[in-house]
């Protein structure tokens, strides 16, 4: 019973029914004559306001920074940070819905999706921070250290050079600043300083560059947390700090670089892994890849580029462990790949290791055996579990030659069991990440060709889509598991039957795709789904992949489970016609298999 | 004086002593603003399903703190009235007696000024019961918020202009959102920001604009 509250507004929108009853009961109405401060400059608000009628200025200075109107928060890097930088006055009569801080904040930490809008919202603003244990909480990324960022390389120049000779040096290295030294210590020259003394003050190009230098200079230790260079560079209000210990200073930290690295720079990732020399250096840059994740989803990046972003990066991985380990023998004549969902390129948060190698010919026992123990090993230290099916490398089952794997199909296909219907499934979604990708291409045409038009074989692969009944009973009700605590299971009830309906079409068409979405875009090319379907199709995975991204972000886990009653209204719409799409595709597959008949 | 006398004589008809606090000095700046749902408009015969009062602090409206409560009358619902607040006898079945809410209510008020639009009635509805139980009436100043409207919007006119000051008009030409009306909280809540606009305004010393005359009918004639 909150009508001046709108629920339906960002971010209000992704809180649960619990979540929205908190609010409810803790928001107050303020009123506020024109002309009158809402947020002082430099105080710290108690509230988040969302206007409900009226407009607020936010002011710089005297500058107009941005008028808010109604349905407009403001001001959530305040409310963070503890701190305004600017005054926030009402320009009319105005009316405000008032959320306590402490609940704010409650919420960022208790709801992914409610925070990721804050962040992004604070993200846009181009600077970010919070009090120091409360940054702590939010990312594990801040807690990084300073030395891990990119730093600009520290350079010097005396106090008694020209501003012409400062110019031309940071020209030359590209550099904003530029240490200055002389008998009083050192001091630091920026770019704009130089502009403004020869353009401001008229200073002649050939004066000294050390009256212009800054002092103290404000500067971070290596060791320093990022939270800390951050809160630095606020207080002081400084763009760029210098980098040293002890009075040396080793480099130069500018914001932008800090901020690329909080926004989740995956290059930043890509790069150290290609640049890996062993394997210890592999695991460490492998680190990075899932705080990338959470960063990622934080700032509100759909599922679809996040999975890219993470297989690319896990693709890298394996192709630089190849080259790491991989003997002579393997590296002419193998093939390394990876299988499932990270050959589909649909997974997020690290799975088992699933992979194989398939070799064109017979290689040296020793060369694979060792190499099998290797790349087993290689993983284990960048975080990837065994798996417990045995499917990888480790596995002579798993690493042969192709004529073997060759031999493999026709007794999946022979026995048609659970196992051969999961061994085909697996190795369908495989992709190449080392050696010579024609190996796996072959391998696939041969399971194509044994399948093709084998409408029995086809029906018996397709019917696993069953193995799970879609939670959705009567009259729209979610069935919840009481086992798993009244959660839904989103990877039995949806992911799965979406993926594997649509597998089991795609190798009866012989596609050489491996994402699911790329896959119905194909089987959409062949009629096989009208566009509407294939679009909704596509989009309930999605959702579904979303959902269980943040669920495994809330739970730190690699789960699939969902509590409905933790879901916005929303979200459980949503939910509800995710599910009702997968029926749809089983109906489908239903007739076009035969199912009933098998 | 006189005042001081009145207040030590419903002191003295008092007849809990634990409701002194109806008399105590109201915290500075505060109001509570309240509205009653009846059973229909008869201050003698009909009685109050809903009541809801918010508290007004300064500048703000302390939902946070809001009163909201069903009572269950005790007389037959008016039919004319269900349509108004759409309570039915349902609705109010699981409601308490007004003798057990009264108490909070009384509580959650304390001395504070009661705000109200046509005020006169929902106290009139709310002493029956005050009188009771208490053996006075409810001693709190009032401020009626159309009558303020009044001040700043034809305090000035000359005579003849016609007065507008239903609630949904009132709203409008102080430019405040629209809740759904006839729900206690939420027009107790419409009225505490009619309220505090209007407490500004005086403040100010602005008043409401009216809206010119028409042009006469002759001046086009001739």
């Amino acid at each position: 019973m909150a009508q001046h509250f709108d629920p339906r507004n960002a971010p209000f929108d992704r809180l649960n029914e619990n979540e929205m009853a908190v609010v409810r009961d803790s928001l107050d109405i303020a009123y506020y004559r024109p002309n009158e401060t809402i947020i002082a400059r430099e105080s710290a608000p108690g509230s988040l306001f969302v206007v409900i009628k009226g407009a607020v200025e936010e002011r710089d200075g005297d500058d107009l920074v941005a008028l808010r109107g109604p349905g407009d928060m403001f001001d959530s890097r305040a409310l963070v940070q503890g701190r305004s930088s600017s005054a926030f006055v009402a320009r009319e009569e105005t009316l405000c819905n008032l959320l306590p801080r402490e609940v704010t904040l409650r919420l960022i930490n208790a709801n992914p999706r409610f925070a990721s809008f804050f962040y992004l919202d604070i993200a846009h603003k181009l600077d970010t921070v919070s009090s120091e244990e409360e940054g702590a909480r939010f990312t594990p990324l801040l807690g990084a250290r300073v030395g891990e960022l990119f730093l600009h390389p520290a350079i010097f120049v005396d106090a008694t050079e020209t501003i012409a000779e400062a110019g031309a040096l940071m020209r030359e290295h590209k550099a904003y600043a530029l240490f200055v030294a002389d008998a009083d210590g050192v001091g630091i020259v920026t770019r704009s300083d130089l502009l403004n003394a020869t353009l401001c003050h008229h200073c002649p190009p050939d004066s000294a560059v050390g009256p212009l230098a800054h002092r103290p200079v404000i500067g971070v230790a290596p060791d320093d947390l990022v939270t800390t260079a951050l809160l630095r560079m606020t207080k002081h209000n400084k763009r760029r700090l210098a980098v040293g210990a002890d009075g040396q200073f080793v480099g130069v930290l500018e914001d932008i670089d800090l901020l690329s690295f909080l926004a989740g720079n995956s290059q930043l990732v890509a790069g150290r892994i290609d640049r890996s020399r062993g394997v210890a250096n592999l695991a460490r840059a492998a680190q990075g890849i899932e705080p990338q994740i959470r960063l990622l989803r934080r700032q509100g990046v759909k599922v679809d580029l996040v999975c890219e972003i993470v297989s690319d990066l896990d693709r890298r991985l394996h192709h630089k462990l190849f080259e790491l380990v991989a003997p002579q023998s393997i590296r002419e004549a193998g093939c390394l790949v990876v299988m499932g969902s990270e050959g589909r390129g649909e997974q997020t948060f690290r799975t088992d290791q699933d992979n194989g190698l398939i070799l064109a010919a017979p290689v040296p026992e020793e060369d694979l055996v060792k190499f099998r123990a290797d790349v087993f090993d290689a993983l284990a230290k960048c975080g990837f579990p065994p798996c417990p099916g045995g499917v990888m490398v480790r596995n002579p089952v798993w690493s042969k030659t192709l004529d073997d794997y060759r031999d493999d199909f026709r007794r999946w296909l022979a026995l048609s069991d659970e196992t051969g219907t999961m061994n085909i499934a697996i190795f369908y979604d495989a992709e190449a990440s080392a050696g010579d990708a024609g190996l796996l291409r072959a391998a696939k045409q041969e399971l194509i060709d044994l399948m093709h038009g084998e409408r029995l074989r086809l029906a018996r692969f397709a019917r696993a889509i069953d193995a799970f009944p879609t939670p959705i009973g009567f009259f729209n009700k979610l069935v919840t598991s009481k086992a798993e605590g009244d959660a839904v299971d989103l990877k039995k009830g949806g992911i799965f039957p979406i993926v594997h309906g649509v597998r089991a079409l795609a190798l009866e068409k012989g596609l050489h795709e491996t994402g699911t979405t790329a896959r119905i875009a194909k089987l959409a090319d062949l009629r096989l789904f009208d566009g509407q379907f294939a679009r909704e199709l596509t989009q309930a995975l999605h959702y579904l992949m979303t959902l269980r991204l943040d669920a495994q972000i809330a739970e730190q886990a690699s789960t699939s489970l969902v509590k409905p009653n933790k879901l916005s209204t929303m979200e459980r719409d949503l939910l509800r016609d995710a599910f009702h799409v997968v029926k749809r595709l089983r109906e489908m597959l239903r007739r076009h298999f035969n199912l009933a008949m098998f | 004086m006189l005042l001081g006398l009145k207040r030590r004589l419903l002191l003295h008809l008092l007849r809990d002593p634990s409701y002194r606090f109806l008399f105590e000095p109201p915290p500075p700046g505060e109001a509570v603003s309240i509205d009653c749902e009846t059973t229909g408009l008869n201050t003698r015969k009909d009685d109050i399903v809903a009541v809801a009062a918010v508290r007004i602090s300064g500048n703000r409206i302390l939902t946070s703190e809001r009163f909201e409560a069903t009572v269950k009358p005790s007389v037959k619902l008016n039919p004319d009235a269900i349509k108004v607040h759409r309570l039915r006898e349902q609705d109010v079945a699981d409601g308490r007696p007004i003798e057990a809410v009264l108490p909070d209510l009384l509580r959650f008020i304390g001395a504070r000024p009661l705000v109200g639009f046509y005020l006169e009635f929902d106290v009139a509805m709310l002493n029956r019961h005050v009188r009771r139980m208490l053996g006075i009436a409810l001693p709190n100043p009032q401020i009626e918020v159309s009558g303020t409207y009044y001040d700043r919007k034809y305090g000035d006119a000359p005579p003849g202009v016609e007065v507008d000051l239903r609630f949904m008009s009132i709203l409008e030409d102080l430019r405040l959102p629209a809740l759904a009306q006839h729900d206690a909280y939420s027009d107790a809540l419409m009225t505490a920001m009619m309220y505090l606009k209007l407490e500004d305004l005086k403040a100010r010393g602005v008043r409401l604009p009216r809206a010119r005359a028409k042009p006469v009918a002759w001046y086009g004639g001739g």
